[in-house]
């Protein structure tokens, strides 16, 4: 049984430095799996290399054993793959309703579409912002309605950028009860700094340094690891 | 489709036959050829409107369709000699030039500000080549392109397949709004399609469009072909009322097209239209005053707009009425 999404040995440098310096992740069917470290240790660069949205200068991205290195980011959504970026990205202009049906009738009927559109705004307890305009919405609101868009077609696979980042602490039980509701059904990659937020929702955990893996094992033991306290404090590693 | 775009569709075809039923009966013949250029100048204000206001990409040359349009109908009815083929040639040149210089913008991932160069300057490219083209040496088939001067033998409308029955001037004039009508009916179509949806939630957010699946480079091709053609029409029928020459291409035409749709309102599809007509009235109109430069009223008159009306014309007054709706209710 090969791995749902799988990194072999990808690097990505940005001129002289490897924001990526060869990492091998390998995410299960079903797993919701927590992507950690400090500024700088590259989750955001892994994660853009994950979903298109930078080409690796190395290595391979497997989706289900088929290699998608360098496929543009429509393509990769297009394989059954929700992506939402660490800054909210939203259709401004448009209200929450039509962000919805943009999202949904690629692959579905008007009518189909609604219906999941009312579902999901339901699922995230946002349905009474459905007719607002995107760009009026809060941050924490608008970070809710970027996760709607995302799980509202049902992809089989989500990979979420700090999903968190400015939500008040309620809208963080939230979005925390969502992504394990969600985990349900789907597997799910969620980059965070935030061990509270990591410690409250993800099994297994993967710790970034510097580029690399430093760590990879179940969630209590890697936050006991005093390795990635010392990386979190900013000390360096014993090698 | 939504109740309220119906209302502006059927709004829109019926205001477009009083005015084609009206006019030719009462205006004189230079009003109404005056009259008949501001129809096709409206129909170029309306495909910038398309690109721009609706797919965000901001075309500074929106004129190379104008005139390609107006130069391949000038050329193909001189060559056949009838205007039946030529019309449909003269549409298809321009959308085939949007096509193939779109495909290397969006497929190239041009930003957007390279956009506005590359479209100028193919649009300058065009002018200084028509320019040139004076002598007996340049021409295509039988039509002189006759640099500077352009094709002062324009052969006007025929109806189709009857190249001896050439149009009148009132007939060009009916020709124009029917022509203008629907190319607004058919905007309004496309943007109310799952097709302009997505164009505008592009327009709203490309990286979000691209994350959800949609390949932003085409629909943006889509789009931007689709306005070559709509400008390539506004060239056939400014061909048929005044002539074809360089000046189609201009930096003054391309220039004004952009302040027709600022003024009238980005993002909306009849505000251009009336920038387009008002502007003109009115640079037309200071052109007759002793002492005063028409360019120079157009460059107050933008100033002001964008000053007192950001939104435009269209949606500013939209708000101000809404709001003193709002302020007189009970």
């Amino acid at each position: 049984m090969s791995a749902l999404l799988e990194a072999r040995d990808v690097v990505m440098r940005f001129g002289g430095v490897a924001a990526v310096d060869g990492v091998r992740i390998a995410v299960e069917q079903g797993e919701l799996r927590g992507l950690i470290g400090p500024n700088g240790a590259g989750k955001s660069t892994l994660f853009k290399c994950l979903t298109g949205q930078l080409r690796p200068t190395a290595g391979r991205i497997l989706l289900r054993g088929k290699d998608i290195t360098g496929l543009p980011s429509f393509a990769v959504a297009r394989l059954g793959v929700g992506i939402k970026t660490q800054v909210p990205s939203l259709f401004d202009g448009l209200s929450v309703q039509e962000g919805l049906m943009i999202a949904l009738r690629r692959q579905h009927g008007e009518r189909a579409a609604r219906l999941l559109a009312r579902a999901a705004l339901e699922r995230l307890g946002i349905a009474d912002l459905a007719d607002r305009s995107v760009g009026l919405l809060a941050h924490g609101q608008r970070q809710l309605v970027e996760l709607a868009m995302v799980v509202a077609p049902e992809p089989d696979l989500i990979l979420l950028d700090e999903p968190t980042a400015g939500m008040s602490l309620e809208e963080t039980r939230r979005a925390a009860e969502v992504i394990r509701d969600l985990n349900r059904r789907h597997t799910i990659v969620v980059v965070e700094h935030d061990m509270q937020f990591i410690r409250s929702i993800a099994r297994s955990v993967t710790v970034l340094h510097q580029g690399r893996v430093l760590v990879e094992d179940e969630v209590s033991r890697v936050l006991a690891d005093p390795r990635v306290r010392d990386v979190y404090l900013g000390r360096q590693v014993a090698a | 489709m939504s109740r309220r775009n119906a209302i502006e569709i059927v709004t829109a075809a019926l205001l477009a036959a009083v005015v084609a039923l009206v006019l030719p009966r009462v205006a004189e013949l230079f009003v109404l050829i005056n009259a008949t250029v501001f129809v096709s100048m409206a129909i170029l204000a309306l495909s910038l409107a398309l690109i721009w206001g609706f797919g965000g990409i901001l075309c500074f040359g929106q004129t190379a369709f104008f005139g390609l349009g107006g130069y391949a109908y000038a050329v193909a009815a001189l060559n056949l000699g009838d205007s039946t083929y030529a019309v449909p040639i003269a549409l298809a040149v321009p959308a085939v030039a949007a096509l193939a210089l779109g495909y290397f913008m969006f497929y190239g991932r041009i930003s957007d500000v390279y956009i506005g160069a590359i479209t100028l300057t193919v649009s300058l490219i065009l002018f200084n080549f028509a320019n040139s083209t004076a002598g007996d040496q340049w021409h295509i088939g039988e039509a002189p392109l006759g640099g500077f001067n352009g094709i002062p033998s324009t052969p006007q409308l025929n109806i189709p397949g009857d190249p001896d029955a050439t149009l009148s001037p009132q007939a060009i004039f009916v020709v124009a709004v029917v022509c203008l009508a629907s190319c607004y009916i058919l905007s309004r179509l496309v943007l109310a399609s799952q097709f302009g949806r997505i164009v505008v939630a592009i327009r709203e957010n490309e990286a979000r469009a691209e994350l959800l699946g949609y390949d932003a480079r085409r629909y943006k091709l889509g789009i931007f072909t689709l306005g070559g053609l709509i400008g390539g029409l506004a060239g056939v029928l400014f061909a048929n009322c005044v002539f074809v020459s360089p000046t189609m291409f201009s930096l003054f035409y391309s220039g004004q097209v952009i302040i027709w749709v600022m003024v009238g309102g980005v993002g909306t599809l009849f505000g251009p239209i009336l920038g387009a007509m008002l502007l003109q009235g009115l640079t037309t109109w200071a052109g007759t005053l002793p002492g005063i430069n028409p360019n120079a009223v157009l460059g107050v008159i933008l100033m002001l707009a964008v000053l007192l009306m950001p939104m435009g014309l269209l949606p500013g007054a939209t708000a101000v009425l809404g709001g003193l709706r709002r302020g007189t209710a009970p």
